[in-house]
């Protein structure tokens, strides 16, 4: 049978996202402390978080990876899990360092896209880990399975703000 | 390949020698950030840098969050762990701590009667801060100790409002347990930590009350992952020639942990994938969800794997 030639349109991604949380913590283990804005710094990180390369001292930093250098994390799922498991997880519990809304992290793995001024490229989905389990006392680790974040290296950097945009490029 | 940060990192800030044996100590974070959560009356284990890991409870609440205080009696005739912190731990120095557990559920509306033998009081001083913060008085403590107390400037507004009793045992008889729980013995929740003896006579004083209601302080090891009921097993490491026992409290991870084994875990909830191992002999018990059941034939996810035979061989 001849195959029959559709006139597919082109598949833009057309979404438009916010900041709402920016979160960062010196070393493993303490908490995530809330801050009106961050540094992005290229290659590297945000500058004074436990993952900043050459200066690590998060929970995973003797394993290095370059997604690592900043991680987003989708309000919609706190809302997700508060609606469908009754948990209440909020912005600086999650352990990710910028919490997002509007944004669908789960489709840029591959991709680039701007974070206010700076613009990062997605590395990888985050998978949750029982350590959240450990520091929280909160059973997440189920609820969170592909829907944890995304890790993302830092391509252009820049100060990130709380309000700022997160766009397509 | 640099080691894994298991610990939580602090420094001393504070060493105050409150007399009676008893030292003081502040540690908090080099950069004064918070310190991970606690509930009132938790505890830490304390690693010395010598191989001794030593549990005390916090002193203080959970509202106060940017130090963790614990008190440190002397004990001679103790494992050493007393004596090291006493002659050893100094103002500046770092000390890695694990992460808070336990803490007493408090009773929120009910009263909450505490027994407290010498330096057996620190999770109560906890309690007691807690509850004074929120301004709430339905607790009453019941503390001895041989001589003068120490501590108790962490509990002044308590003492002077008349909410603990105090009993030098060098001065005046012992209280008698059984009639201090009696009149509480309809609700609220009965609380001890202190010598054996003081646990096993408030045992038997609250023997009828359910469990949900009494709290007898012991320091709980910290938490494993649910486990079934696999019996013990054989563990051989081919590659590396190790032999060793894995036990269900301690599990095929903390058993390749504890021989010194560089397994690279992440998500330690068999998800990710990093732990996979070939296996040579079992057959293992899988619990992850990432492999497929021809990469099972060889390969196991160890963050979560177990054994269903007598002998697990890893190519490790």
């Amino acid at each position: 049978m001849d195959a029959i030639a559709i006139d597919e349109p082109e598949v833009t991604m057309s979404w438009q996202g916010v900041v709402r949380f920016l979160h960062k913590t010196p070393r493993a283990f303490l908490p995530m402390r809330s801050f009106p804005s961050l540094e992005l710094v290229a290659g590297r990180g945000i500058e004074g978080d436990r993952y900043f390369v050459g200066q690590e001292t998060g929970f995973y930093s003797h394993k290095p990876e370059e997604g690592r250098q900043v991680t987003l994390f989708e309000m919609e799922t706190l809302e997700a899990l508060q609606r469908d498991h009754k948990i209440e997880l909020l912005p600086e519990e999650h352990r990710r360092n910028v919490t997002v809304e509007g944004v669908p992290l789960n489709h840029l793995v591959g991709r680039r896209f701007r974070l206010g001024e700076a613009i990062v490229e997605a590395t990888r989905l985050s998978t949750p880990c029982r350590h959240i389990e450990e520091i929280l006392g909160k059973a997440v680790f189920d609820p969170l399975i592909n829907r944890s974040g995304l890790n993302c290296k830092i391509i252009a950097g820049g100060t990130l703000q709380v309000g700022d945009a997160v766009r397509p490029i | 390949m640099a080691k894994a940060i298991k610990t939580v990192s602090t420094v001393v800030s504070k060493v105050e020698d409150l007399g009676n044996d008893t030292k003081r100590f502040t540690l908090v974070d080099q950069d004064d950030w918070e310190l991970p959560p606690f509930r009132p009356g938790a505890h830490i284990d304390v690693h010395l840098g010598n191989g001794l890991v030593r549990t005390y409870s916090l002193c203080n609440e959970p509202d106060d969050d940017r130090r963790y205080v614990i008190a440190v009696k002397r004990e001679p005739e103790g494992r050493g762990g007393s004596n090291f912190m006493h002659n050893h731990v100094e103002v500046g120095q770092p000390i890695s701590v694990s992460l808070p557990r336990g803490g007493i559920a408090l009773d929120q509306v009910g009263s909450n009667v505490f027994l407290a033998g010498g330096i057996g009081v620190t999770p109560f001083i906890s309690a007691i801060r807690h509850l004074e913060r929120r301004g709430r008085s339905n607790y009453v403590l019941h503390w001895t100790s041989r001589g003068r107390p120490v501590l108790t400037d962490m509990i002044a507004p308590a003492i002077e409002a008349g909410r603990v009793r105090l009993y030098d045992t060098n001065a005046q008889a012992k209280p008698v347990i059984a009639a201090i729980f009696e009149e509480f013995a309809g609700s609220g929740l009965a609380a001890c930590c202190g010598p054996a003896a003081m646990l096993k006579t408030f045992g038997d004083a609250v023997s009828a009350w359910p469990e949900e209601r009494k709290h007898i302080e012991m320091f709980t090891p910290p938490k494993v992952i649910a486990r079934s009921d696999v019996p013990p097993y054989e563990l051989y490491l081919s590659a590396s020639n190790k032999l060793a026992t894995v036990t269900p409290d301690v599990g095929l991870l903390g058993t390749l942990d504890a021989l010194g084994v560089d397994v690279p875990v992440s998500c330690g909830g068999g998800i990710c994938g990093a732990c996979r191992t070939r296996w040579t002999e079992g057959p293992p018990i899988h619990r992850d969800r990432v492999l497929s059941p021809a990469e099972r034939q060889n390969e196991l996810i160890v963050c979560v794997g177990d054994c269903a035979g007598q002998r697990l061989v890893l190519d490790l």
